[in-house]
């Protein structure tokens, strides 16, 4: 290689030449970094990238019946990306205006001009991310897809973002029990209790600032997808809980009054199937319109009043084994402890009354004298009996904000002479709606104190979750006598008393009305009529045999004269009793045994045998069976052990030409034999067959008419 | 040096070979896997997996090409050069077909795709050294070099112009290197230096004014890239200003391993923009570093060449190792904003299945030489 040294130089020359320009590259980053590297630190912050949280679908809210309390819809913000690459000129310019056009006929908010205008402009400018509209429907958003452009799928510029809003379909029912939960407010209600339970786990997407606050999408795709909440079924029914919010607000705008509740909830389980809270809207008395503001029933304690007479005789009767039939002096009505006057609000017809009378026409100083009579030695006797009815603690309540009860301590502070007294009649204490129920609860449940609850069940994917038990506060709040005699009471308020009139055809009712007098705000003491609100309430169960459900109901602060709980609060008890009893048919009679069973199933069948066999094997019930398969048949005999049926031969009496008796046949069998037979048939009514117009037992011919009737 | 027992040839170039290889793992891994890894569970180690199979296969091709005798590719470029133009020829074709600008073919029945352009670079640089050596004596006059080589270099080139512009450009530029080291007189390099400028500035002129003439249809795109770097439009010149903020925020020792945020925002983070990824995870000082290995790299080439006696092996090791540090000089200009946005991938570093391959495939030639040499200097000594 004579060459070498040539070719050798050469070669250094250009490594040299790469060199300067390996060092070009060098210095470029150094610029970059250390003379430029302020301004592009800057720009990468602007350039900022976040991942976001994606909103998983929240979980729905169910009644008892599977109806939709709450449920959450997607909503979207649109945006388009008309700068997308494969958005070309010609696919742009052709489609542009019919674009145009069809945005606003779908959202009928910007003309098509307008539309066309912002579409060209992004296009000019190069914008990558045009709103279009936020709030977009899923129904709309699917219609959004076919159009020009758009329907390109992913290619088609078409951005979007969903968002979750909750909706209640049945918006005011109940809507304070639902309750809500959002980020910055308390919880409320179920919502808000079982908050992580319905909320499911939140997918991320990385988003991309793009001005302003302005932030856009990244990728297509959701990068981490998320997974949506579970339901919740409660045990509200709606169909009751209907009834419940239009008895109140019926009665609330009749007697104008602030704010009302009513609650009804099954004794054995403590299910709440219906619970309403109204709030007069506005602070002007005038207004006549009521939402679900607040959830009184859980969070307003206050006075209970005569409801309260209840606890403080079962205390004294259970105590001290006192006798219903017990003398009451109760005088001309009135009676004075210290400095505190204590009246009836009617006068007493006889200065002696019985116990059962004190508590029928719920007169206070009955039940003040009674009290002083056994515990005045021993004040903290009846507060520790009181306490045992689990009335001084809180339910527990799954929904968050339950307010604390008021019982004095005979030890406390603000313990004073007259408070015993007080007490006796529900004064000088505090309670909720549902605290006083739960308590009225246990009394109907034979003394078994259960806590109330608005949850059944979780679900995730229609598969059960959790199943909701019922939970027991107190396995025995009194003896089983001191129990049957406050159901005596309670019977005769309604029968004779104070709640006269609330009884309904279909069963007995026991309740206690309630009427207490409240301290307007800002003044000191009960005052007179003219500063007196009141308290009307009445609490019971029905049936009063075999009770199944107890319901309060409180209105508060009615202001057209009337305020006595038995004429307020007591007609919406009554309604929300005669509706359950309408819908429930936990009031029929129990089918107990293999007796009733028989005795229970359809009087007359006839069927083919085997459908008969499905049919019986569903129901459970015994079959004997001489029929061969394909036979029509009929119950034959009904004997303790099991239902026989015998063939019929109602086929072969068609094919010698003899109309079979067709009675208890269903229409589709009785069609199927006759048409086939020749006849021609005409059907009246639904069910099956009770009368025929030929005779069972006649001849007929291929052709005759026959018609049936059904019921 | 026990773990080299195996490998003959240059052991630097071995070593800088595993050292890009590595750091080519780390950054594909960051780049595109750790990216899929946070936000879409699933498909991440697949890349990972992937991308170094892909790496350990071509290192095992470098392998086999290095222990061949080096004098075969004499014969390769011989014929090669006939097989180059069909094969090109039917890209070009099916990509028109296609309506689209194609570079890639598939290998029938085993899935392999690959850019034949990547064949014809070896061939073409193994073809002139070759032509160089073989007609030494005739190639003193201008007609002649047009004859003999800027012919069949020009015909290549121009069939893989129309799909990629930048990859035709280096190789013609590394064939002019070839030619200049290969002793080809200044004068004739420079007349033909010349009529290279009058035809870019022609092509240019059409890119410009009637880009859609061009066919295979990329003339419009070429034509936005030059405009996006002579205006530097903050607005349309977004990868390279997105490099930039990755590159400014690296600073000098970088945000760490699978910490780059601008990957999201690069849309060829993995392979055309790779070395701004580099630059922001692991700093100025690793970004140094590489260009250090690449220009040992080109060093170590021309050592090959000095230590060789015969001029084909040496400058054809040359002339492939000038073609791949100039690729990648022109892949960090890019990311760096020095160039006009090209897709030149980094060799060796960037992801991407049969380009490593025929870079570990021009590698193994390279050292196939070295070994060669070292071999003669057993015998000498």
């Amino acid at each position: 290689m004579e060459n070498k040294k040539d070719i050798l130089s050469r070669t250094y020359l250009v490594y040299i030449f790469l060199c300067v320009f390996a060092l070009a590259i060098l210095y470029k980053i150094c610029i970059i970094q250390f003379k430029e590297g302020d301004e592009w630190k800057a720009k990468a912050e602007a350039f900022n990238t976040k991942v976001f949280e994606i909103e998983a679908v929240r979980g729905n809210i169910f009644d008892v019946n599977m109806n939709l309390l709450a449920t959450s819809l997607p909503y979207y913000e649109v945006a388009v990306d008309i700068n997308a690459p494969s958005i070309d000129k010609k696919l742009f310019d052709g489609k542009i205006d019919s674009l145009g056009f069809m945005l606003s006929e779908l959202f009928k908010d910007k003309t098509s001009k307008q539309y066309n205008k912002i579409l060209r402009k992004a296009r000019k400018s190069g914008d990558r991310y045009v709103v279009l509209k936020r709030n977009v429907s899923y129904k709309d958003l699917l219609v959004l897809k076919t159009f020009p452009i758009f329907k390109r799928g992913k290619r088609g510029g078409l951005v979007t973002l969903q968002t979750n809003k909750r909706e209640l379909p049945f918006q005011m029912l109940a809507a304070r029990t639902i309750g809500m939960s959002r980020p910055g407010i308390k919880p409320v209600g179920l919502e808000g209790a079982f908050d992580t339970t319905l909320m499911g786990v939140s997918g991320q997407r990385l988003m991309q600032k793009i001005a302003g606050d302005v932030w856009r999408p990244i990728n297509d795709e959701n990068e981490v997808e998320p997974k949506d909440g579970s339901d919740l079924i409660t045990t509200i029914d709606i169909n009751i809980q209907d009834v419940a919010e239009n008895a109140l607000e019926k009665t609330l705008i009749k007697n104008n009054a602030s704010h009302g509740c009513a609650i009804l909830m099954e004794v054995k389980t403590g299910a709440i199937k219906a619970i309403a809270n109204l709030t007069r809207n506005g602070k002007d008395s005038s207004s006549y319109s009521y939402s679900e503001n607040l959830n009184y029933a859980v969070l307003n304690a206050t006075e209970p009043g005569s409801t309260f007479k209840l606890a403080s005789l079962m205390a004294v009767i259970d105590e001290y084994n006192v006798s219903l039939d017990e003398k009451v002096p109760v005088g001309n009505g009135e009676v004075t402890y210290y400095n505190k006057t204590i009246k009836d609000a009617h006068a007493p017809a006889e200065p002696v009354l019985t116990l059962q009378r004190v508590f029928e026409t719920s007169s206070n100083v009955g039940v003040a004298k009674t009290i002083m009579k056994y515990f005045s030695k021993d004040p903290q006797k009846y507060v520790d009996k009181i306490n045992s009815f689990h009335l001084n603690q809180k339910l527990g309540l799954s929904i968050p904000g339950e307010a604390s009860p008021l019982i004095k301590n005979t030890k406390g502070p603000d313990w004073s002479g007259v408070t015993l007294a007080q007490m006796s009649y529900g004064y000088e204490t505090l309670l909720t709606p549902l605290q006083i129920l739960a308590f009225y609860n246990a009394v109907a449940n034979d003394g078994r104190m259960v806590k109330p609850r608005f949850e059944k069940e979780i679900i995730k994917n229609g598969k059960s979750v959790k199943t909701f038990t019922t939970e027991v506060l107190v396995e025995q709040i009194a003896k089983k006598e001191t129990i049957k005699k406050a159901k005596i009471m309670m019977e005769g308020v309604v029968l004779n008393g104070s709640g006269k009139g609330l009884n309904i055809t279909a069963f007995k009712v026991g309740g206690k009305t309630g009427t207490a007098q409240i301290a307007k705000a800002g003044k000191k003491g009960y005052g007179v009529a003219g500063d007196r609100n009141y308290q009307a309430s009445f609490v019971g169960y029905f049936p009063a045999d075999k009770p199944l459900y107890t319901c309060i109901v409180v209105i508060y602060n009615p202001s057209k004269g009337a305020y006595y709980g038995g004429l307020i609060a007591g007609p919406v008890f009554k309604e929300i009793a005669e509706k359950v009893y309408s819908s429930s048919l936990d009031f029929m009679e129990p089918i107990n045994n293999k007796q009733n069973l028989l005795t229970k199933a359809p009087a007359s069948i006839k069927s083919k045998n085997d459908e008969m066999l499905i049919a019986s094997n569903a129901l459970q019930l015994p079959v004997k069976s001489n029929a061969t398969e394909g036979n029509y048949v009929s119950r034959n005999t009904i004997d303790s052990t099991s239902v026989a049926l015998v063939s019929n031969n109602l086929e072969s009496q068609l094919k010698k030409g003899i109309v079979p008796n067709l009675n208890g046949l269903s229409a589709k069998d009785a069609l199927f034999l006759l048409e086939n037979s020749g006849f021609h048939v005409k059907l009246y009514g639904m069910g099956s067959v009770r009368k025929q117009s030929i005779e069972a037992g006649q001849k007929f011919n291929r052709g005759d008419k026959i018609t049936l009737i059904l019921s | 040096m026990k773990q080299f027992a195996y490998l003959k040839g240059d052991r630097v170039i071995w070593t800088i070979v595993f050292l890009l290889s590595l750091l080519s793992i780390l950054v594909v891994y960051s780049s595109v896997v750790t990216l899929a890894n946070k936000y879409k569970q699933g498909n991440a180690e697949t890349y990972l997996i992937k991308h170094s199979i892909t790496i350990i296969g071509g290192i095992f091709i470098m392998y086999f090409i290095h222990k061949l005798r080096y004098t075969i590719f004499s014969r390769v470029g011989q014929i090669g050069i006939f097989l180059v133009v069909p094969l090109l020829l039917f890209t070009l074709l099916k990509g028109v077909s296609a309506g689209e600008a194609s570079r890639w073919v598939e290998i029938p029945g085993l899935g392999l795709t690959f850019q034949s352009s990547d064949v014809a670079k070896i061939i073409l640089l193994i073809f002139v050294a070759r032509t160089i050596t073989v007609k030494q004596g005739q190639l003193n006059d201008l007609k002649s070099v047009l004859k003999y080589i800027i012919l069949p270099v020009g015909l290549i080139c121009a069939l893989i112009l129309p799909a990629n512009f930048s990859t035709a450009a280096l190789l013609f530029v590394c064939c002019l290197f070839t030619m200049f080291v290969g002793g080809i007189h200044i004068k004739i390099i420079m007349k033909i230096l010349g009529m290279c400028i009058i035809a870019s500035f022609a092509f240019l002129l059409i890119v410009w004014y009637a880009p859609e003439a061009i066919p295979g249809g990329r003339g419009p795109t070429w034509k936005a890239r030059l405009e996006n770097f002579r205006t530097g439009d903050s607005k349309s010149n977004y990868q390279s200003e997105q490099a930039k903020i990755a590159i400014a925020t690296g600073g000098v020792i970088g945000k760490g391993p699978g910490n780059s945020t601008q990957r999201a925002f690069l849309p060829q983070a993995s392979s055309d923009f790779i070395y701004a990824i580099i630059i922001e995870e692991y700093g100025l000082f690793t970004g140094f570093v590489m260009l250090f290995l690449y220009m040992i790299l080109l060093f170590r080439g021309i050592r090959i060449l000095r230590d060789s006696e015969k001029t084909f092996g040496g400058l054809m090791a040359v002339a492939l190792s000038f073609s791949l540090v100039f690729q990648a000089l022109i892949n960090m200009a890019v990311a760096v904003n020095l160039f006009p946005v090209t897709g030149q991938p980094l060799p060796l570093v960037s992801m991407g299945g049969t380009s490593i391959w025929f870079t570990c495939i021009a590698i193994g030639i390279i050292l196939s030489v070295s070994r060669a040499n070292e071999l003669k200097e057993v015998i000498t000594e």
